[in-house]
């Protein structure tokens, strides 16, 4: 029976939404192709997320346990994945589009003589085993309908693209044995300058609060900041207040920053340009706040607000306070 | 390398480019530095470009298997407009289709980035190419200056020194009044706000609906409700698989009615005659920009000085004499002429103002300033409130009586001629514009 | 030491693009040199100005783009070269990190820099499949590049934060835009660009593409959206009632 097997990141010692929404996906292909749904994970204690990914449907999960998966480092990711794939043997492989997995997915395709269609919207394997996908292209304005043959696929799927869904199945560990030689590494990991600690890290948020050039000044922040507190929001930003110094890199929602799809995203003094709205343009609803009638956010937004944000945000917060309160 | 130019010409739009076309083709040394991204890439203008000198640049031009223009105007209209109605005097002839063409509809962003490469190639065979450049995306702030006459540039920190210098910088003409060859200050009443949207149409429907073969188009100028009451007039450019479709929009008495150019563009284009040509594009340009009215009291003071040259939009040569909008074959026309004058001043070892006193008879004798000269009287009648509201009213009007047949007893044309004319105008006003137009067209 | 650097022309994505009977239509003279490279680029020309050495550009595209060449030319590259195929070939990253990889051996680069992905793709996969097929160690998505003798730091941007990775040369490296703002050519960097070496080759043959492209679409529209007027106090009850009960979002 050929097997889809799909890759999950783990990020503060659990897989990360993106990945589950993968999983879910590569569960209805295998479904649909009759094929076996089967899980790769690359951590610390591998083997220890087996339960939760069964409850997607993993019906194999194949455990690569190494100390070098604290921290991310593209030399060993790929050793781990070619090891899984090696055993595996599947005709496609499910990525979630993280930052890691963009780190390997180009390497990883020559290493195992793979086709690869990055960062897709949709995806679906054809009768012949060929992938076929949907991916925004041109700064996210179009998207192209690609089409890859060779075994395997390699497909790495847009956070917010499907819906996480159990679906339990008894999940069975398959410990992948690897070894890796600290020593054979040719680059080393000095540091991780994390600058969001305990935060919820943007690209799997629910709820995103995103700062832009409206944000003027550090009362400007507060206000977003007091939002995103009684959202339960990440903050994100655009690139010119993370240019500015105000917001982190690892804030930047966009072409070049995170690709975000929460279930509400709130753009605060966000005007909205092309390349923003290439990471956000997937959000289930769009709040957008902005003093500029004619600003492009507005064209996405579910729910637009043209006033000024000093002014929008107090009894904006107020009144989500009062809500919350009452239900 | 001597750094030493020929000559350096800032502005790399029509003016420019076909200065630098003339001085590939006599292997003058030049710098061209336009301070877009290339060529075209700050124009907004889809007009059309009239006469024939284009042909005089690029030879067989319209053989070019990628060419920058979009049609040939094999079909012109002039309409008048009132709120509901539109009559329209159209024209169409196969001599329009003879080449050289004597009208292209261009989008100035392709065309000028093609008549670029067409300066490139032209440089690349020339005797000196290695020694002429096109710089984009530069912006010259001064021109330099030595004992009263143009030395070079300079842009940044940068400084380049030439025999002299061709300013062909547009209608923003910052270095033409640094340079003291026009007056700081340029009344509103000189100026016009052009704005316009391209509406992109499959090329079939486009060439149905607009009657047009392969490579012909059609230009279409509005007088009237076009422009909601404001001084000015509409126009309607066929492109490739686009129309371009904009108002030209006197700035001060925009100003004095109020209103935005956007909010003006799309009553125009809500217009039931306008709204039907338009159905089923899709915007995907929109722009605005100041341009010139053609009011010679607004021209540069000269258009030469020692090591100076100014050509095109810079030198204010813009007619709007209600049969056509010119400026692009007069930058044309001004820049070869400018480019001309240089290649003798060269031969001669001689840039002082006196040489170069030859450009400014140059473009004397030639139509570009015997028209606007000519025409001044034709821009004045056009600026009359009256032709923008009364006049055509009355033809409106009158077309509407004339052409709508009801079980009513038909009346004869002078009749509704007399009685529109009662309705919108004194006789005696009409008489006086009639005569002024008459005299001035 | 030798930087080389890939380079991409690409469509100017700002620029009016349709996409018609699956195909998309857009002025195919309105090309530029992909962002990311052009940060690559700036990246190279900053480390040989702190450290000495050269920076190569290498491009793989129709003739057309050796203008694209000229520009990083203009910008401080040394030389170019450019690795010419007809206009139109179908090229995905597979094949072009392999045209680049044949050109790329005993080249004797240092550092190879690239854009973490092309502007107009987004695919990010030739940086990656080009340091793999020549063996190298690489990182990608970097935010910051120094060097510290033969070693090249790079900070690149990861999941939860950035990570200071240490390459040993040679080494590959894709650049992101937000690592610097790339210089604008002067007049004397274009002047000099001209008689720059540029070096042209010919691609005998392109391998064939693993993914085909089979159509465009546009993108599937947003129900359109509702503009809530009033006061501010009004205009927040009414987004959270309407988050709440509408949308049941809070």
């Amino acid at each position: 029976m050929p097997t889809i097997l799909s890759y999950v990141a783990v990020q503060n010692g659990k897989p990360t939404r993106s990945s589950l929404e993968a999983l879910s996906r590569a569960r209805e292909v295998a479904r649909a192709r009759g094929a076996d749904l089967a899980a790769a994970v690359l951590a610390p204690d591998a083997a220890a997320h087996a339960d939760e990914l069964g409850r997607y449907g993993a019906a194999t999960v194949y455990a690569v346990s190494d100390p070098i998966f604290r921290s991310h480092l593209n030399t060993p990711v790929l050793a781990g994945l070619e090891a899984v794939i090696a055993r595996a043997q599947p005709e496609a492989v499910v990525f979630p589009s993280t930052e890691g997995v963009k780190d390997v997915l180009g390497a990883l395709a020559v290493r195992t003589a793979a086709a690869v269609l990055p960062d897709v919207a949709r995806f679906e394997v054809a009768g012949d085993g060929a992938v076929e996908a949907l991916r925004p292209v041109m700064a996210a304005k179009f998207l192209a309908r690609v089409r890859a043959e060779g075994k395997p696929v390699l497909v790495s799927v847009r956070a917010g693209s499907y819906e996480a869904s159990e679906a339990p199945a008894e999940a069975r560990v398959e410990a992948v044995p690897f070894a890796f030689d600290e020593g054979s590494l040719r680059q080393t990991l000095r540091e991780v300058v994390s600058s969001a600690a305990g935060a919820v890290d943007l690209s799997d948020a629910r709820v995103v609060v995103a700062a832009g050039r409206g944000v003027k000044d550090a009362e400007g922040k507060r206000l977003v900041e007091e939002l995103a507190g009684v959202l339960g929001a990440a903050i994100g930003a655009s690139r010119a207040v993370v240019e500015s110094g105000m917001f982190p890199a690892t804030a930047q929602i966009g072409q070049t920053g995170k690709v975000v799809s929460p279930d509400l995203y709130v753009g605060v003094g966000i005007s909205g340009a092309i390349q923003h709205v290439a990471g956000m343009a997937n959000s289930r609803v769009i709040v957008a706040v902005n003093q500029n009638p004619d600003a492009p956010i507005f064209d996405v937004a579910t729910y637009g607000i043209v006033g000024d944000l000093y002014k929008v945000l107090p009894p904006l917060i107020e009144a989500i306070k009062q809500r919350k309160g009452t239900s | 390398m001597d750094e030493r130019f020929d000559c350096i010409i800032v502005g790399g739009g029509i003016a420019g480019l076909s200065a630098a076309m003339a001085l590939a083709r006599a292997d003058a040394r030049f710098l061209l530095i336009e301070r877009g991204e290339w060529s075209g890439a700050k124009n907004v203008s889809g007009g059309v470009l009239w006469g024939t000198d284009l042909a005089r640049l690029v030879p067989n031009y319209w053989e070019d298997p990628e060419p920058g223009w979009e049609r040939y105007v094999g079909r012109r209209r002039l309409t008048f407009m009132d709120e509901r109605s539109a009559f329209s005097l159209d024209f169409a002839s196969a001599h329009f289709a003879e080449t050289p063409y004597t009208g292209l509809t261009v989008l100035r962003s392709r065309f000028d980035r093609w008549l670029a490469g067409k300066v490139e190639e032209a440089v690349a065979q020339s005797a000196v190419a290695d020694a002429s450049f096109l710089a984009q995306n530069i912006l010259v702030e001064e021109v330099l200056m030595e004992d009263g006459r143009a030395v070079g540039i300079r842009a940044g920190e940068e400084r380049f020194f030439a025999d002299c210098v061709i300013l062909a910088e547009g209608v923003n003409n910052l270095l033409t009044r640094q340079a003291g060859l026009q007056t700081a200050y340029v009344p509103a009443e000189g100026l016009a706000v052009g704005v316009k949207e391209v509406i992109r149409f499959d090329r079939k429907v486009l060439e149905d609906r607009f009657q047009l073969s392969e490579k012909s188009g059609m230009s279409n100028e509005f007088v009237g409700f076009a422009t909601g009451g404001v001084e000015g007039g509409g126009f309607l450019y066929t492109n490739r698989d686009s129309v371009s479709v904009g108002l030209v929009l006197g700035m001060a008495d925009l100003r004095a009615k109020g209103g935005t150019p956007y909010d003006l563009l799309n009553q125009f284009k809500a217009h039931p005659v306008v709204a039907d040509q338009l159905r089923g594009g899709e915007v995907v340009e929109y722009s605005a920009k100041v341009v010139s009215t053609g009011d010679m009291r607004v021209m540069p003071k000269e258009v030469y000085a020692d090591g100076l040259l100014v050509a095109g939009e810079a030198a204010n040569l813009v007619l709007n004499a209600g049969r056509a909008i010119q400026g692009m074959d007069y930058a044309m026309r001004s820049g070869l002429l400018a480019a001309e004058t240089v290649i003798e001043a060269k031969r001669a070892g001689d840039f002082s103002a006196g040489f170069l006193r030859n450009y400014r008879t140059a473009l004397e004798n030639s139509y570009v300033m015997q028209d606007l000269r000519g025409f001044q009287g034709a821009v004045a009648v056009l600026h009359d409130p009256a032709m923008f509201t009364s006049v055509p009213r009355l033809v409106c009007d009158f077309g509407r009586a004339f052409f709508t047949v009801d079980n009513r007893p038909t009346r004869k044309a002078y009749q509704i001629l007399r009685d529109v004319r009662k309705a919108h105008m004194s006789y005696w006003d009409l008489v006086k514009l009639g005569a002024r137009a008459a005299r001035s067209l | 030491m030798k930087f080389c650097v890939c380079i991409k022309q690409v469509p100017d994505v700002t620029a009016p693009i349709q996409v018609r009977d699956g195909a998309l239509v857009m002025d195919a003279g309105r090309v530029v040199l992909n962002a990311y490279d052009a940060s690559a680029v700036e990246a190279a020309l900053v480390l040989t100005e702190q450290h000495g050495g050269e920076v190569e550009v290498v491009l793989v595209g129709p003739e057309r783009a050796t203008e694209t060449i000229r520009k990083a030319l203009a910008m401080g590259a040394h030389r170019g070269t450019h690795l010419v195929v007809d206009e139109g070939t179908p090229l995905d990253s597979h094949a072009v990190s392999a045209l680049l990889a044949r050109h790329f051996e005993g080249a004797g680069c240092d550092v190879i820099l690239t854009g973490k992905q092309a502007q107009d793709t987004d695919a990010g996969l030739a940086g990656g499949m080009l340091a793999e097929r020549l063996g190298l160690p690489y990182a990608t998505n970097a935010v910051g590049l120094a060097l510290e003798g033969d070693t090249v730091v790079v900070t690149r941007q990861g999941d939860t934060g950035q990570e200071v990775i240490a390459l040993p040369t040679p080494c590959l490296v894709t650049c992101s835009n937000d690592m610097n703002d790339p210089r604008i050519p002067n007049l004397r960097g274009v002047m000099q660009a001209k008689s720059k070496p540029l070096a042209s080759e010919r691609v005998a043959e392109v391998p064939a593409p693993r993914v085909r492209v089979l159509g465009y679409e546009p993108l599937p529209q947003r129900a359109p959206g509702v503009r809530l007027d009033g006061e501010p106090a009004e205009q927040a009850a009414e987004v959270v009632r309407r988050l709440a009960e509408e949308a049941r979002v809070i």
